[in-house]
């Protein structure tokens, strides 16, 4: 399976960061083809310019700008998501990843003033994240990454698509036993991808 | 009352410009002192870096990468954020926006040993959300309204106790005509001359 994996945060050193190491070597150990876009190390602009947006409609030319963002999401057959939870969102760097590159024409079409999702190459959604956060706090907000994977993604990417979002919550607390036990879980699930 | 209007639209003469004129013009108009943030107007940028990241948890307000931010903040005692939304969130900048300027020491403080926030920002009383939707209003409550939420549950939670809330949003904006967009900024306009 080419997988790719979107990585967004700004510290290797991070658990994010190991994390993100760890993803990559299990799904390459499984024997996947892993298409690895750290986003700050390719120094991803999330800034959706004045042309794009003029643009976005425009599907002869809307994807110019993104071009090759556009042909590695259409290549992949699944995709990993790797980030911290920042104030109950996803990071901007990613955020501005689904503004600029989730396209008319490459994710949706625009029918009669609906929007018809068409990521049908993605057959498989994984994410791993961490919340400062309790998950009690997380769900009393509404929990706006998890909607934003799984109700947001899955109604884009092919139906019945499988969808695995592990999240470690309260990082402000956590300890290196609730930090090993998330590194194993993550670890069995790349493996098991 | 201060408030403060942050507006987020790469478009100089878009619809949401429109929105963000009428929100300043009631505001001004009910007498409330008004200052505008226009974040792609002064080329904000989203993304917090290596260094800001290492040392976030440490920060104090005079470490703060964006002083004059700060200083708004303070300022305000009601903030209003006019923005489309897009993928059911906010935009990138001003998702980036939140990220780097509300910081530990400015917006909340993580206490050492319990783990848990206090609030900082309890001199804002009330916070308005005006925004556009692509999508229609009963698929973005069967969505949750990821980004609505991060405003008016994830960050309304760092303002006063009882911080009052105003929300508005013109949904199926691909399919809007002249007559929605108009009846909608006439709805803006008397819902926030009483904005308070």
């Amino acid at each position: 399976m080419r997988i790719l994996v979107l990585h967004a945060h700004p510290v290797r050193e991070s658990f994010n960061g190991h994390l993100h190491r760890l993803i990559v070597e299990q799904l390459e150990k499984t024997g996947h083809e892993v298409d690895d876009c750290d986003l700050y190390g390719e120094d991803f602009d999330p800034r959706l310019t004045r042309e794009e947006r003029l643009a976005y409609h425009d599907t002869e030319v809307n994807i110019e700008p993104v071009r090759s963002y556009v042909q590695r999401l259409q290549a992949a057959d699944a995709l990993v998501l790797s980030f911290p939870v920042w104030n109950f969102g996803y990071p901007a760097i990613l955020k501005g990843f689904f503004d600029r590159v989730f396209l008319p024409g490459v994710s949706f079409n625009m029918v009669g003033g609906s929007a018809q999702p068409c990521l049908h190459n993605i057959g498989k959604v994984s994410v791993v994240t961490t919340y400062g956060g309790s998950r009690l706090r997380a769900w009393l907000v509404g929990d706006p990454p998890r909607k934003s994977v799984t109700r947001v993604l899955r109604a884009i990417v092919k139906p019945g698509a499988r969808f695995r979002y592990l999240a470690h919550y309260d990082m402000n607390r956590s300890t290196d036993v609730t930090r090993s036990a998330f590194i194993s879980r993550v670890g069995r699930s790349m493996s098991a991808f | 009352m201060n408030i403060l209007v942050v507006y987020c639209h790469p478009v100089e003469d878009s619809f949401c410009a429109a929105v963000r004129d009428t929100v300043l013009t009631a505001l001004g108009e009910a007498g409330h002192e008004t200052r505008l943030l226009d974040l792609y107007a002064i080329g904000f940028d989203p993304v917090m870096g290596r260094e800001e990241r290492r040392h976030y948890n440490e920060q104090t307000g005079g470490t703060h990468p964006f002083p004059e931010h700060v200083d708004h903040l303070k300022w305000a005692q009601g903030i209003v954020f006019v923005y489309p939304t897009w993928w059911y969130g906010l935009p990138a900048v001003l998702k980036g926006w939140l990220d780097r300027v509300w910081t530990p020491e400015i917006s909340f403080r993580i206490d050492k040993d319990s783990g848990g926030i206090t609030p900082l920002m309890t001199h804002i009383h009330a916070l308005g959300v005006v925004t556009t939707c692509g999508a229609s209003r009963w698929w973005s409550l069967v969505v949750g309204h990821p980004g609505l939420r991060t405003l008016t549950r994830g960050m309304r939670a760092l303002f006063a106790k009882r911080c009052r809330k105003v929300v508005m949003i013109h949904y199926l904006m691909d399919v809007s005509t002249q007559a929605s967009r108009s009846s909608f900024l006439e709805r803006v306009h008397t819902r926030m001359l009483k904005f308070r």
